[in-house]
């Protein structure tokens, strides 16, 4: 076990050491723990290269004499290995680690923990008193959000079966490009292979685990994306006209504006309301019963009025 | 806390960032350098014993690390090469990013230098990893803080809370006792002064909160109480409808279709979940949901077909 870990420190330090490409025989001659046959030592230098780089850090591949064809070497350039956040002061380090802390207990918890004592081995000592009292905390413990992240970062493609509005189990292969969270729930953004289109997930949606496809770097996550403006592009914004009750159905007033219209109803106010999906909408009007009258447009107006009659038929 | 054991590489990762804390910590207890890698003790001093072990090509006395940790103090020299902090992975960059949103959206807009400080950072890992995780979050940092302070403290708290169930907002003098995670939405248990009664406050419905004077003695935890059920059946939107009456697809057993059994403390949360989902759900049983839906729906419709909103104007 810790011949291993051992090998694989050495390593780095050798090739972080070194001011020139180290060629293979020369890693095997110098550096502790390479023993065995020529193609055991082979095979395991193989392995260490992988798993140096899975924990980020880069090897550089290069010859000695660009002019001729040399054995090819390798070597870490120590600005590829060191913390590349640049200066970083107390306020800086605080606001990091306070980031960090709210993956604590959550999906990436290792990771959190990994950044905070990289953030603390820098070694500046961090004001708290600074910062306002805050507790970020991240409460999804959903493992496909960490495969999903180190999918993204590591431009694996994932292949999936997710729950339809119909409950049938649909199977999906997607380059994944970005999660984002809104209204409490995580989504997974990327370019769907088989539809060949930019589609989202809901995470919870997503039936048991994640599953990796093929090898890492398979696919390029398009300059031009950006999550944030995917989100605001996604659905146009609609806008309904609505009468609430006075002093009632307070979630879709408190994101309304008031219309002031001399017809208005004594006891009601008319206001209007953005909204991206009528479906929800139908349903939040519907959520107030006597304390909210859609006015418009007339297809929201209408779906709403449906369901009443069809209601007023079931239960009457 | 069960020790979990740890693979090669991920010794050999905390090896390399040992090396560097302690570098900056020279002569730090063995007990704060285990809690602060997560580790036990033991665990910790196999650590260090194979980073003994380790060092230049040679391996002499001269090129391999020198560590002392004989008094239950750690120092270390001869470790040159390993001493800058290693680089933030790309996966520990998301996670300060998505961190670093939640810290936007709770301070203070007063606090410029710290916001203008936490835009640079943001920047400056995009331009690494790109703009790809977000958080849009639902919850007041500082919110939660204040709450999480109150329970320590055991003081009261004072909110004025949104109830999306009675469709109000109140004011009410709480005792709390515990953050929980309810059908993946936090909330606070607590002991509310003004019923006399146990509560469960989402912590995204309240608008707002501070500690009051009021110290309070220890109170027992209440015992979850779902008393109230609906049975249902569902034509379409059945994904979308089971999400709203907290029904997991995968545990329920007549999924695909027949009746489903949502459960809830409140009954009134029942009948306006029913009354949102009309376009997709018949309420089977009980049979006085059916009557309160009857009479619901046909005072609503009475509403659109009055003269007063009839009309579309």
């Amino acid at each position: 076990m810790s011949r291993k870990t051992e090998r694989l420190v050495n390593l780095t330090i050798a090739l972080l050491a070194t001011k020139r490409y180290l060629t293979k025989s020369e890693i095997f001659r110098t550096v502790d723990g390479y023993e065995g046959t020529p193609e055991g030592k082979e095979r395991m230098f193989e392995r260490d290269k992988d798993d140096l780089r899975n924990l980020g850090i880069v090897i550089e591949v290069g010859t000695f004499d660009p002019l001729f064809e040399d054995e090819s070497g390798y070597r870490i350039k120590p600005e590829n290995y060191q913390f590349q956040l640049g200066e970083l002061d107390s306020k800086d380090i605080a606001l990091l680690s306070l980031a960090a802390e709210a993956w604590r207990g959550a999906a990436l918890d290792s990771s959190a923990l990994s950044a905070l004592v990289k953030l603390h081995a820098i070694g500046i000592e961090t004001d708290s008193e600074a910062l306002p009292d805050l507790a970020p905390a991240i409460i999804s413990k959903d493992t496909n959000l960490a495969l999903a992240i180190s999918a993204i970062t590591s431009r694996t493609v994932l292949s999936f079966s997710y729950l339809s509005e119909t409950l049938q189990e649909e199977s999906r292969v997607l380059e994944p490009y970005a999660v984002a969270s809104r209204y409490g729930h995580w989504y997974l953004f990327g370019m769907d292979l088989d539809r060949k289109d930019l589609r989202s997930f809901r995470l919870d949606r997503i039936l048991g685990t994640l599953s990796t496809k093929g090898r890492a770097g398979n696919y390029e996550i398009p300059q031009s994306f950006s999550v944030e403006s995917h989100l605001l592009e996604t659905r146009s914004q609609q806008m309904a006209e609505l009468y609430l009750r006075s002093g009632r159905a307070l979630a879709l007033r408190s994101r309304s504006t008031e219309i002031f219209d001399e017809k208005t109803p004594l006891g009601w106010e008319r206001v209007a309301i953005e909204y991206r999906d009528e479906d929800r909408m139908a349903e939040e009007i519907l959520w107030y019963g006597e304390d909210a009258v859609v006015l418009k447009p007339v297809t929201l107006r209408n779906s709403v009025m449906e369901s009443l009659q069809a209601g007023v038929i079931r239960y009457g | 806390m069960a020790e979990k054991q740890s693979t090669p590489l991920e010794k050999a990762a905390r090896l390399l960032d040992l090396v560097p804390y302690i570098s900056t910590h020279q002569g730090v207890a063995l007990s704060e350098l285990a809690s602060e890698f997560g580790i036990s003790e033991s665990e910790l001093l196999s650590d260090l014993n194979t980073l003994w072990m380790c060092g230049l090509p040679g391996y002499t006395p001269l090129e391999l690390i020198d560590l002392e940790f004989e008094s239950g103090y750690v120092s270390i020299r001869n470790a040159e090469i390993l001493q800058k902090v290693r680089l933030l992975t790309k996966d520990e960059l998301v996670i300060l990013l998505v961190g670093l949103d939640l810290l936007i959206k709770s301070i203070d807009p007063k606090r410029n230098d710290l916001l203008s400080a936490i835009t640079d950072l943001q920047t400056k890992i995009k331009t690494i990893i790109g703009d790809i995780a977000t958080i849009a979050p639902i919850v007041n940092s500082s919110y939660r803080a204040i709450v999480l302070n109150a329970i320590t403290s055991r003081k009261n708290l004072q909110i004025s809370y949104h109830s999306l169930i009675r469709d109000e907002l109140t004011n009410r003098e709480i005792t709390p006792i515990e953050l929980m995670v309810d059908h993946g939405y936090e909330v606070l248990q607590a002991y509310c002064h003004q019923v006399g009664a146990y509560r469960t406050f989402r912590l995204d419905s309240i608008a707002e909160i501070a500690i009051s004077g009021i110290q309070q003695p220890l109170i027992e935890k209440p015992k979850a109480d779902e008393a109230f059920q609906m049975q249902i059946a569902i034509s379409n939107r059945i994904r979308s409808t089971l999400e709203r009456f907290r029904i997991t697809a995968s545990q329920d057993a007549a999924a695909k279709s027949g009746s489903h059994t949502a459960f809830s403390f409140s009954q009134d949360w029942l009948i306006r979940s029913a009354m949102s989902t009309l376009a997709a759900t018949e309420v089977l049983s009980p049979p006085n949901s059916r009557v309160e839906l009857a009479r619901k729906c046909r005072k609503t419709l009475d509403l659109y077909e009055s003269a007063v909103f009839g009309k579309i104007t």
